[in-house]
């Protein structure tokens, strides 16, 4: 984890609140069981280190995950978010990641549109065979969410950390 | 723009001929020049029918399955409604063959003031395009233009923007009026409302009110016409039209120009894909 | 018993207004999107206590939340233990503005539910903590009705304190509880008082009149009343109700609805349980756990919404419980009048 700078930590959407110094973000990650889920497989086997802010859910498909799942991820304990799926063309399921990043880019810009920065939210092609990949992609948002600093808004009522 | 003697002819002779058991139209609302929709049963009543720039309710909110069920339905539709109708047909909410429309080119309708409303003013398809008979003029297409709200909420910052949609989000009392009024919400129990689901939130609260608002405008995209039922059913007065305008834009720009329920047989933007689909958002 | 009156005029009244919000927490109509809804103000800039008759939202969100805290719970290997939430704002002392008669008459009418079977301590410290300012309405709006349900021209107990608008420019500010009473005592400087109440309920009495004939819906209410309980297979309720797009505004924005539903918000097995509002309109009201529903069909909802409103709760409180506001006509999607059902029906044949 990056060392805790002497500056305090604020919400980059609502700066005017103050994070404990002893905050650190939640990611909530959700990969397809065939191409991400398998390759961050691959990364802890090959004993590469990333940030343990990470919670892997795992779906069958990344067209599987509604946007739903991103709202309520937010809503309660996530900071951020990473959905993670295959290369298109390798879908298991042939086309899935097709459908997945239509919706993926629409639910991205509606974010953005109601205040959340883009960098809460964030997708990756990942294969069985990128187990370094996935360790860098993991690194890169969890590095974002920690410049971000901790999600205030519209948190369930009794999520508010 | 007034229709109301062809459509009152138009109901009177299919009840003659035995083409419908039931009409769906416009009338005035009796207390105000405001005009209400009414579904008519029976044949003596369709000299309540009117239709005129100020016939704004989306009738095709009446043709979901609980309210019309086998039955045969006419029903009056202007270009947004018509869209929506195509929608309902392709996934198989309403059988074409049990229904008998009434297309009309429609110019524009007005709200209660009496000021054309902002979706008629930017409307790209004014003309019904599924119908079994066409009452006015057809317009033609016209260019799509993104909303004018839209435009102007992108110059705003992350915290302006975040500060604004806090209020709406506040102000939504989750009456769900949206939902209701909203003709291609049809789904028998709405994944919101599920109290099985770890995903539900019952209380009428902010946070709930953003759960409830943008999954609902996210299972849209793709599928809202604008045709505003929504926003003027809803108690509060809320803009809804920013959420659901903001998809339209985004799908518009990046999925080949697909807007809602033009094409026979249309489905909506996430039933279909395209190889050049952007992904430069995604590492 | 006799309250104090003072006569003021639209100044005045500004003044005392600002006096009021600046010494106490102040509730009063705040325009958002075009609708009222009553919000907390510090200055009287922010708000509109001579709020336009229809756009207002009821008072009964500060009484009766949309979705209130009612306890916390955490369940873990030692046992489940149940703890109090925080203190509830709303049950500090506070001063409402620009209430309606009738949305105050409907706090009235809910008092009695809320004092029968169990006593809803929450929404009875509430009110008595509350001091109601409420202001008579010049004329009837589109789809108001009040003067035909238990409208007592000189009743106007349900509220603190009443404004009342006198012939000449003048305000009578009247108390009408010994609440209002010892407020309007330390907000008012003794001089303009008046002493009895009488030339504020002759000017009462004088504008009824012109007040009455501005309704445009005037209805029998004993004779709508006895018709509607003979009626309850009338076919008339399907005809009425077919419009309805069974959402949850009416019972929401309602002043007298008070049916509510539980829910948990939690992780795992701990978290915060909700009393929120709930609508007999809707699909899947009262859904029980085996799956039965009770309601399906919509005429059978609107008929249990109609009857409760205009004949069950007189029954049982012996007051109605719809106060004739026509908030539900206004908000609704289609604009359904509950006083257009209940005249369709009462004025329906009786079946044999």
């Amino acid at each position: 984890m990056e060392a805790e700078s002497k500056d305090k930590i604020v919400s980059i959407e609502k700066p005017e609140l103050i994070a404990p110094p002893d905050w650190k973000p939640v990611i909530m990650g959700i990969l397809c069981n065939w191409c991400s889920y398998a390759g961050s497989d691959l990364t802890g086997t090959s004993r590469t280190q990333y940030p343990p802010n990470i919670r892997i859910i795992r779906v069958p498909c990344s067209s599987r995950v509604d946007p739903w799942f991103i709202i309520k991820a937010l809503q309660t304990t996530a900071d951020g978010v990473l959905i993670s799926g295959c290369h298109p063309g390798d879908c298991h399921y042939i086309s899935g990641n097709y459908y997945a990043r239509r919706r993926f880019l629409v639910t991205k810009e509606l974010l953005k549109m109601v205040g959340f920065h883009e960098h809460r939210v964030q997708f990756s092609w990942v294969s069985a065979a990128e187990g370094a990949k996935f360790a860098q992609v993991v690194k890169k948002v969890t590095d974002d969410v920690v410049k971000l600093g901790p999600l205030h808004l519209y948190k369930k009522e009794n999520f508010n950390r | 723009m007034d229709y109301s003697n062809q459509i009152r002819d138009i109901a009177a002779k299919l009840f003659a001929e035995g083409k419908i058991d039931v009409f769906v139209g416009y009338r005035m609302s009796g207390f105000d020049d405001n005009q209400v929709p009414v579904v008519i049963t029976d044949p003596k009543e369709t000299s309540v029918l009117v239709f005129t720039e100020k016939s704004v309710f989306n009738l095709t909110n009446y043709l979901k399955a609980d309210h019309t069920r086998n039955k045969k339905v006419g029903v009056v539709v202007k270009g947004c409604d018509s869209r929506s109708l195509n929608l309902l047909l392709t996934e198989s909410q309403v059988k074409r063959d049990k229904l008998y429309i009434v297309g009309v080119a429609c110019e524009g309708v007005v709200d209660d003031k009496g000021n054309k409303m902002q979706n008629c003013m930017e409307c790209f398809i004014p003309d019904a395009v599924v119908f079994d008979e066409m009452l006015g003029k057809p317009q033609g297409k016209k260019d799509y233009i993104v909303n004018a709200d839209i435009t102007e909420l992108a110059t705003k910052g992350l915290i302006e923007r975040g500060k604004y949609f806090e209020e709406i989000f506040e102000n939504c009392i989750r009456c769900n009026a949206c939902r209701h009024s909203c003709p291609l919400c049809y789904c028998a129990k709405c994944c919101i409302d599920q109290e099985t689901s770890t995903l539900y939130n019952g209380t009428n609260t902010s946070s709930s009110a953003f759960h409830a608002l943008m999954t609902w405008s996210l299972h849209l995209a793709g599928r809202c016409v604008d045709c505003r039922n929504c926003e003027k059913a809803c108690p509060s007065h809320l803009p809804l039209h920013l959420l659901h305008k903001q998809n339209e834009k985004v799908i518009y720009e990046n999925f080949q120009n697909h807007l809602a329920g033009v094409e026979e047989g249309d489905r909506g933007a996430f039933y279909k894909y395209s190889l050049k689909d952007p992904d430069d958002f995604i590492m | 018993m006799s309250f104090s009156t003072f006569v003021t005029d639209k100044a005045g009244l500004q003044k005392l207004f600002e006096a009021i919000i600046s010494k106490h927490e102040t509730y009063a109509p705040v325009e958002k999107f075009g609708k009222y809804d009553y919000k907390k103000v510090s200055s009287l800039k922010e708000c509109d206590p001579d709020s336009p008759i229809a756009m207002t939202m009821s008072v009964k969100p500060l009484f009766f939340p949309r979705s209130s805290k009612i306890m916390k719970y955490e369940s873990n290997s030692a046992g489940t233990s149940v703890s109090e939430t925080e203190d509830d704002h709303l049950a500090v002392p506070r001063v409402i503005l620009g209430v309606k008669h009738c949305d105050a008459r409907g706090l009235q009418v809910l008092e009695a539910v809320n004092k029968w079977d169990y006593i809803d301590s929450d929404f009875l410290k509430r009110r008595a903590d509350t001091v109601i300012f409420s202001s008579r309405c010049d004329k009837a709006d589109t789809h108001c009705f009040c003067t035909s349900l238990d409208y007592d021209v000189e009743n106007l107990d349900a509220m603190d304190v009443a404004l009342v608008n006198g012939s000449g420019g003048k305000i009578y500010v009247q108390a009408r509880s010994e609440k209002g009473e010892n407020f309007l005592k330390e907000s008012l400087d003794q001089q303009s008082a008046v002493g009895s109440q009488q030339p504020a309920m002759d000017d009462i009495k004088k504008q009824y009149e012109a007040f009455a004939a501005s309704f445009r819906l005037k209805m029998d209410y004993k004779d709508v009343n006895e018709k509607m309980s003979k009626r309850f297979n009338s076919p008339a309720f399907e005809e009425a109700s077919r419009n309805c797009v069974s959402c949850n505004t009416c019972a929401f924005i309602c002043p007298t609805c008070h049916c509510f539903k539980i829910s948990d918000v939690k992780i795992k097995d701990t978290g915060v349980r909700y009393k929120s509002y709930d609508s007999c309109n809707n699909v899947y009201f009262t859904l029980e756990a085996g799956g039965h529903n009770p309601r399906p069909a919509k005429y059978r909802r609107w008929r249990q919404r109609s009857m409760h409103k205009f004949v069950f709760y007189k029954e049982r409180f012996g007051v109605n419980l719809c106060v004739g506001c026509g908030h539900c006509a206004i908000s609704c999607p289609v604009n359904i009048s509950i006083f257009d059902v209940v005249n369709h029906v009462a004025s329906s044949p009786l079946e044999s």
